[in-house]
């Protein structure tokens, strides 16, 4: 299949021809986990979901269970655990915090530090209705700044919870903790660019940043209790990104078991950037902030 | 493998992506960029500016350029905006467009009987394939009506609409699903599992996405080669050979 195409990239090619390639791995810092109530996901038991992680060879995948997100957080927590703790070559996890359950976020610091694989927090503003800038949060980004933890949150463009604008707010009051803006700030990029650009410790992270977002041709829009910006074009999204914040500040991620690491993998492997932006991103600069923060 | 891709579209647009094609001639090298090798193409006026006069502009800017066929957008006939359906398709035949497309939200329309009812039974009568870019419960709706009909729903996604689409495949055989949204995975095996390959068209989606994206899913999807190479194409070509405008 498409063996006279003008592509240069070898990796691409590679990619092509046997579903991976061995130089070059993925590294996946935006995973789920388990079925959600939203959406018929085939990839939920994790049994598939690492079948499909292992055909395009990704080493690593960094996740918090949907269950975590979407009930109380303990449950989904030790769901993680015990799934880190059968696959630890594939699975790390990030610590899901949820500001409707406020105990459970102040003990959160002492609960991370006794697990295992774990590299920092996930929030989901967004969906908890919480702001990231909120009180809420606070105890959580506390901890990450103390220990220079990952923190991977939600954000989407003109969000009252989670904008690029806000994620740029709170990164800079907690200066020592790494900020991946999952989903880029969708739709609101030049916002997410700019404080990937203007700030060392934002990062943006690349789940459904491949995906056109037409929210009127989904029946019942999208799960968040707010309306989503629609986006109808993305091509080309890519290579902005790298022009303007550089392909060492862009992680791949796919919402596993939502979105097929090969179509994803293909957005980057067809982007007209250099074979050094593809590695930068598909593994090298999630490597460097995983050995930062623990998880290498 | 021949790769023959139903979704694919060049043109200015007025809030245009940060990467298009301009013209067919750069759309072209877009497609050999991945190695796909011909394409039913629309014009992005013929979505976001008129059909009126982009339908015929498009035919014009692919001549000449072989690896392109050309594709029409509808419009109602009650405003007059469009000829009157045995004309529209007498210039179909004659301008070699084999495939219809619709786009009711960008045009603001409805798609059902009674704004297309002198059209869409002639679609069905000379099996003259309608891809259809909607809210999928809405294409529920057309297909109740007019349950012949050869519908292609394009954009399938990003989200699994499973839950909704799977009942109208069970009971429309001649619903089809363009892949460039049919992104989650697992998605196109369970498919062809349930339906057999001949339900989905390959799609790139270009460039609403990255034509690299759908491509690599369906050339690393987990299903037997001809299963592949009939989604790729064959599937899409043995719909327009079967259309009689
Ligand atoms: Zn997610």
């Amino acid at each position: 299949m498409m063996s006279q195409m003008t592509n240069p990239s070898a990796i691409a090619r590679e990619f092509v021809q046997t579903g991976r390639c061995a130089s070059c791995p993925i590294i996946d810092m935006h995973g789920h986990l388990g079925p959600i109530g939203e959406i018929y996901l085939p990839a939920a038991p994790v049994e598939k979901m690492r079948r499909a992680l292992l055909r395009a060879e990704v080493r690593k995948i960094v996740c918090s269970p949907h269950q975590a997100l979407f009930s109380h957080p303990d449950g989904g927590n030790r769901l993680m655990q015990e799934t880190i703790d059968r696959y630890p070559d594939t699975f790390l996890g990030y610590w899901a915090v949820n500001p409707n359950y406020p105990e459970a976020v102040r003990r959160a610091g002492k609960d991370i530090s006794q697990a295992r694989g774990f590299v920092g927090f996930k929030c989901l503003p967004d969906y908890h209705a919480h702001p990231i800038t909120g009180a809420g949060y606070a105890p959580a980004l506390e901890v990450a700044n103390e220990r220079r933890m990952l923190v991977l949150v939600h954000t989407w463009g003109g969000s009252g919870f989670d904008s690029p604008q806000m994620l740029a707010e709170v990164a800079q009051r907690y200066p020592n903790a790494t900020f991946l803006m999952g989903h880029s700030g969708y739709g609101d990029w030049e916002a997410a660019v700019r404080a990937a650009h203007d700030l060392p410790n934002v990062y943006l992270e690349l789940t459904a940043v491949y995906v056109a977002h037409d929210f009127g041709n989904q029946p019942g829009g999208s799960g968040t209790p707010l309306p989503f910006l629609s986006c109808l074009h993305v091509n080309g999204i890519i290579e902005h990104m790298v022009e303007r914040a550089s392909s060492g500040k862009i992680v791949f991620g796919t919402d596993m078991p939502w979105y097929s690491p090969h179509y994803a993998a293909g957005a980057v492997l067809f982007a007209r950037i250099t074979e050094e932006d593809r590695r930068n991103i598909l593994y090298r600069t999630a490597e460097k902030l995983l050995a930062r923060s623990g998880g290498a | 493998m021949n790769i023959h891709d139903c979704n694919c579209c060049f043109g200015d647009a007025a809030r245009p992506p940060f990467r298009y094609a301009r013209t067919a001639e750069e759309l072209i090298a877009e497609m050999d960029f991945c190695g796909i090798q011909r394409a039913l193409a629309y014009h992005a006026g013929m979505r976001f500016d008129s059909p009126v006069v982009w339908n015929d502009r498009l035919v014009e800017e692919i001549r000449g350029f072989s690896p392109l066929g050309a594709t029409w957008a509808i419009l109602p006939s009650q405003t007059g905006e469009q000829r009157k359906p045995e004309e529209f398709l007498a210039a179909m035949r004659s301008a070699g467009v084999r495939a219809l497309r619709a786009f009711p939200d960008e045009h603001r329309c409805r798609l059902d009987k009674r704004t297309f009812g002198d059209l869409l039974p002639l679609l069905v009568e000379r099996r003259i394939p309608l891809l259809v870019k909607q809210n999928i419960l809405s294409i529920g709706d057309l297909l109740k009506e007019i349950p012949g009909l050869v519908v292609v729903a394009m954009n399938v996604g990003p989200h699994s609409l499973e839950r909704y689409l799977r009942p109208l495949m069970d009971e429309f055989p001649n619903l089809y699903v363009e892949t460039s949204h049919y992104m989650v995975e697992g998605l196109i095996e369970e498919s062809c599992v349930r339906y057999g390959p001949g339900r989905l068209l390959f799609g790139s989606g270009y460039p609403d996405v990255c034509s690299g994206a759908a491509l690599l899913r369906l050339a690393q999807a987990d299903i037997p080669p001809d299963a592949r190479a009939a989604i790729a194409g064959g599937n899409l070509e043995r719909m327009l050979e079967a259309a009689r405008p």
